[in-house]
């Protein structure tokens, strides 16, 4: 659940200048790195390291609980969701789509997002105002239920997830884009590019977005993970991907109903997701801090 | 000052008027309204029928032109499925979402001022750390998941509190809490820092050296110097739990606006839809116009600047 | 660093550790009310202007019928018809029973039955679901007690709708109020009083300590049903354990199981009248040229393990189907129709006579997720893939009318109405909803729908659902059971029409 973009952008700085020397803020990158790449690594070994396919159903084996309940067997290490599917299957094989989502989401947004910041700020003046404007009113919607009212208008399924969100969550790109850019622009370096008679389309490319691209990579990471929460909700909600993907988000709101009797149902891909966000923004704290200090004044 | 305040009062004019198009436009991809409407066991005549009646037959243009006409003239519009004005069915929900919002702000800041205090005080120690840790081992979790876990406490185990409904003060306890939870950190981080960045400036040391007692100097100076920017936050913030209330509403069924339109979207209710968009974003158009004029009024650098 | 991992390590033992003992409810006995929950909210509860479930719950608790239809033996006695007799083929003459009185005091007469029923038979009026009215051509009054309603043709169901969803309301409040001031404010005349409606949230109804001592629905016990209109049934459930509620309907199989081994609680389970069923578009121009092949829909027949899924998925009071239609209603029949076993090796078998392979198409469904995700298993072992899109009712009704889709899961529950007349022709009679158009089909079942004589409707409709099963037009699955939670200290009964009877509801 993030907070509004604008007031990420006033405050991190001031943050940043006083928790910067902490050796901790290093750590932290270490392992919320560390904890990310294996996850990583897991989605893509997923076949390899799964007992049995995610999507195979025994209708005899409904609910077997995980292993260390009294019910539980090592056949089924996690025990088995209400259709009889291996849930440790299901748990491998739904990293990859809960970093899918993560991944593309902060990708398209990133993209929409870089674009219109490093615009109004390279620009300004008019670009800046209607770049402005389309943040300000992109603020203005509640995120949450514009991406609800859609996704429940047009179907739900993982491509349309993924579009909807994120065309929706590039303000925060777009405030930090304007405002690094803002401050590369009057750089040394890039005042001599542009008077070294290099096209705009060069300093952008060669001068601004190397400058920017640490910022960029912070705000991605952070967007990632709040877009892998907000898919969550969705489908928590019943309106996100559908079955029988293994959105570790579905696997929330398919165990909600047993949660008061088969509360590992719930609680399993629960602690994935809390543990995958975790890492997730452990690392982009970590980089936001590990920024070089002439860059974080901005 | 003034010139300011008018110069943002336009620009949420026109944000305004972006908003009400794109809601609109938003609840117009909704496919066959009028299937939607007729619902389960209606036939050809049923659909027909209600086309016609709420003049879904009309150009898109003309629907919304006569639906802005109507706002302007306090006429919020028929729900679609309740079939009464969309106006009251809204006004009271809003007190619920507001009262909500605030509660939930004041739980964050409740929580947040004492601890980013500490942490400030002693960077790096344990107490520090620990904060740290909890807003970020919070954030991690999903808020519906944290609140589904105060049910199973509140509610089922213990039965101190009702796990859903609207009636009395208990019905906010897990609501405030679990939506509060998520801005916390925000506060947290900004105070930390701000009294850190404080503590360390020339005046506070000139204070400690002439002798003012340390709560006094944490106190008087630190904090409030380090409030300054967390009153424009809060109100920015305050928007943002408005319309981030949604998951929290109905999970606790609680009868605000979020829940309002969670049940209007399953129900594919436009009208109800449509203001509730329009009205949260309205709403977050002005409290970020207040944070604005606050942000100017508190930072004399600002002031000075306009 | 070490305290984050700490705090991390902490939250994941409180979540798993945190499953929460369940304590026995108190129920809501001693203030002899029921607090009840439904998932759905009626959008107006005047019974015309809506089609939810929970409409025709509260509508049989504050509105009476001319005639009542006993739920057990399903025989029809009089309510505010004293008695009745079919004059012709289209005119039935009813006599009015005396000294009823509504809630706000006004005598029942023949006016009521009149105004109410030349009201809602107006297309103009718009009652939500034109099917219920649309056959009434009007009302005439005899005399104070006396009223003879003419059907637009023969209507041999007619008693069937006039024991479920055409309530009487009172004329002169009706008209000067109308449905919205009727939702608002309602008045009826039956068992339960309305004290409170807050629209979309909850309705409070009140013992109707006047109730006229012959109607067949007995007087109340309870004093008072609190409903409320929760959507969630998850909060549902956390509210009955929490004590928060009393009565639940509709609770998933798994959980109504697992409520039934908690101390203080119980789980009635009941079939109803509402069947679920693969419906395929085989029409010429149909979005999956296959289905157009009888072998391919027989072998989707023989690739699903109906037995399997009634028993492991769908439970308590469930059975399997053969025919598209219930078998309590009027009609239905599972004799001479074809029957598919399960038999994967014989739908592979098919699918390779009809030489089809790699099928793949869209299927569209609308509630029981997790059984349609069974069927897509099943499905899949018969190298047939089947990918899921999962919406609202109306967008894959609207798919399912407009040919885009070419399977749907459909369930469908007649209105309760128990006649054959109110299932199968809605999906093979040539109505919009029809998606194989099998002329043959049609005639049989308007044959069946229009002659008074019962052993020719009969005859009818069995041709008809033989050859519709003999044509795979269809995979008939099961009847859909309601299971209902409450408090131990509950007395009810479970009925096929999924209607909770509060009047006859007891606290121990």
């Amino acid at each position: 659940m993030s907070g509004s973009a604008s007031e990420e952008a006033v405050t991190a700085p001031v943050a940043l200048r006083s928790l910067r020397h902490s050796w901790w803020q290093h750590k932290s990158l270490v392992f919320g790195g560390a904890v990310l790449a294996i996850i990583v690594l897991i989605a893509i070994f997923a076949p390899l390291l799964s007992p049995h396919d995610p999507y195979t159903q025994n209708l005899a084996r409904r609910t077997v609980p995980p292993v260390w309940y009294a019910r539980g067997d090592w056949s089924h290490p996690l025990g088995t969701d209400p259709l009889g599917r291996d849930y440790l299957a299901r748990l491998l094989y739904g990293s990859r789509i809960s970093l899918l989502i993560g991944g593309s989401v902060a990708l398209l947004s990133g993209l929409i997002g870089t674009v219109l910041g490093v615009a109004a700020g390279y620009f300004g003046g008019r670009v800046d105002m209607v770049v402005t404007f389309l943040i300000t009113v992109r603020l203005a919607l509640p995120v949450i239920l514009v991406a609800l009212a859609a996704v429940a208008v047009l179907g739900g399924s993982l491509p349309l997830v993924i579009l909807v969100l994120g065309l929706l969550k590039w303000d925060r790109f777009a405030v930090v884009m304007r405002s690094a850019t803002q401050t590369v622009r009057n750089l040394e370096y890039v005042s001599a590019a542009k008077a070294g008679g290099a096209t705009t389309a060069r300093v952008i490319w060669r001068e601004i977005l190397p400058n920017v691209a640490p910022f960029l990579i912070v705000t991605a990471t952070l967007e990632a993970a709040s877009a892998i929460l907000l898919e969550a909700a969705l489908s928590f909600l019943g309106l996100g991907v559908q079955p029988p993907l293994p959105s570790w988000g579905l696997m929330i709101s398919e165990a909600k109903a047993y949660m008061l009797f088969s509360f590992w149902l719930i609680a399993i891909p629960g602690a994935c997701l809390a543990v995958l966000i975790l890492s997730i923004n452990l690392l982009g704290d970590g980089l936001r801090d590990a920024i070089s200090p002439d860059r974080t004044n901005i | 000052m003034t010139a300011f305040i008018i110069k943002r009062l336009i620009l949420a004019l026109f944000v305004g008027i972006a908003v009400s198009i794109l809601s609109f436009g938003l609840v117009r991809m909704t496919g066959d309204v009028a299937t939607a409407i007729a619902g389960e066991g209606a036939r050809d005549e049923d659909i027909a029928l209600v086309r016609e009646t709420y003049g879904l037959d009309r150009p898109v243009i003309v629907q919304y032109f006569s639906w802005l006409g109507g706002l302007l003239k306090g006429d919020l519009g028929q729900s679609y499925f309740f079939k009464t004005d969309v106006a009251g069915l809204v006004f009271d929900k809003i007190q619920v979402t507001l009262t909500l919002g605030i509660l939930s702000l004041l739980f964050a800041l409740a929580i947040s001022i004492p601890l980013g205090v500490v942490a400030a005080l002693k960077p790096n120690s344990w107490i520090d750390r620990l904060a740290l840790a909890i807003a970020v081992a919070g954030q991690a979790l999903p808020n519906f998941f944290f609140a589904l876990l105060l049910v199973m406490l509140f509610s089922i185990t213990l039965r101190w509190l009702p796990a859903s409904g609207t009636g009395s003060w208990k019905n906010y306890v897990m609501p405030t809490i679990a939506l509060g939870y998520y801005v916390a950190p925000a506060f947290m981080r900004l105070i930390r820092a701000g009294m850190i960045e404080t503590l360390s400036s020339d005046f506070i040391r000139t204070a400690r050296a002439k002798g003012v007692s340390r709560p006094n100097v944490v106190i008087r100076h630190g904090l409030r110097n380090a409030l300054v920017p967390v009153v424009a936050l809060a109100v920015v913030q305050l928007g943002y739990l408005l319309g981030g209330s949604v998951v929290i509403e109905t999970v606790f069924a609680l009868d605000g606006l979020g829940y309002l339109a969670y049940q209007s979207i399953t129900h594919k209710d436009l009208p109800v839809m449509q203001v509730v968009v329009l009205i949260l974003s309205v709403l977050y158009v002005l409290l970020t116009l207040c944070a604005d004029v606050l942000n100017a009024y508190l930072d004399p650098r600002l002031r000075a600047s306009m | 660093m070490k305290h984050r991992l700490g705090v991390a390590l902490l939250s994941a033992a409180l979540l798993f550790g945190a499953a929460p003992a369940v304590t026995p409810a108190l129920a809501d006995k001693a203030s002899n009310t029921i607090r009840f929950a439904y998932d759905q909210v009626p959008e107006n509860i005047d019974p015309f202007f809506n089609n939810m479930r929970a409409g025709v719950i509260i509508a049989h608790h504050v509105w009476d019928t001319l005639v009542y239809r006993d739920p057990t033996t399903n025989e029809y006695k009089g309510q505010l018809a004293a008695s009745w007799k079919q004059i012709d083929d289209k005119t039935i003459e009813f006599d009015l029973r005396r000294g009823v009185k509504f809630h706000d005091g006004t005598e029942f007469t023949a006016d009521d039955v009149v105004f109410t029923l030349n009201f809602v038979s107006k297309p103009e009026n718009k009652v939500t679901t034109q099917a219920n009215v649309n056959w009434i051509d009007r009302a005439e009054k005899l005399d104070t007690y006396k009223v003879r309603l003419v059907t637009k043709e023969t209507f041999p169901a007619a008693i069937e709708y006039l024991a479920g969803p055409v309530v009487i309301h009172p004329a002169k409040y009706y008209e000067k109020v109308g449905p919205r001031g009727m939702n608002e404010k309602p008045i009826g005349t039956g068992p339960f009083k309305v004290t409170s409606h807050v629209i979309g949230k909850s309705v409070v109804l009140e013992r109707n300590a006047d109730y006229f001592k012959d109607s067949p629905k007995p007087q109340p016990k309870v004093a008072k049903v609190d409903i409320r209109f929760i959507p969630d049934r998850q909060t549902q459930i956390a509210e009955v354990l929490s004590g928060g509620l009393d009565f639940i309907m509709n609770v998933p199989k798994d959980q109504a199981e697992q409520m039934a081994n908690a101390p203080g609680f119980k789980t009635v389970a009941g079939e109803t009248m509402r069947i679920a069923f693969l419906h395929f578009n085989s029409l010429p121009d149909g979005p999956v040229p296959a289905f157009r092949d009888v072998k391919v829909r027989q072998a989707i027949n023989h690739a699903i393990d109906k037995d399997a899924i009634v028993k492991n998925l769908v439970g308590g009071g469930s059975r399997a189907l053969t025919t598209p239609c219930f078998f309590s209603q009027f009609g239905c029949t599972d004799e001479g129709a074809t029957k598919y076993p399960y038999d994967p090796a014989k739908a592979r078998a098919l699918l390779k006579e009809a030489g089809v392979s790699n099928l793949s198409f869209d299927f569209y469904v609308y509630r029981e997720r997790s059984i349609a995700e069974a069927l897509i298993n099943y499905l899949q072992a018969a190298g047939i893939k089947a990918n899921l899109r999962f919406m609202q009712y109306a967008a894959m009704r609207d798919q399912m009318r407009t040919n885009k889709a070419a399977l749907g899961f459909q369930t469908w529950g007649s209105f309760s109405v128990n006649d054959v007349s109110a299932s199968t022709p809605v999906y093979f009679g040539g109505s919009s909803d029809d998606i194989s158009h099998d002329k043959e089909i049609q005639g049989l079942l308007k044959t069946g729908d229009s002659s008074v004589d019962p052993a020719v409707r009969k005859d009818a409709y069995k041709k008809a659902l033989t050859l519709i099963t003999e044509r795979a037009y269809t995979v008939p699955l099961y009847s859909v059971p309601t299971y209902y939670v409450s408090s131990d200290a509950l007395t009810f009964k479970a009925y096929p029409d999924e209607l909770p009877r509060f009047w006859e509801m007891t606290w121990k």
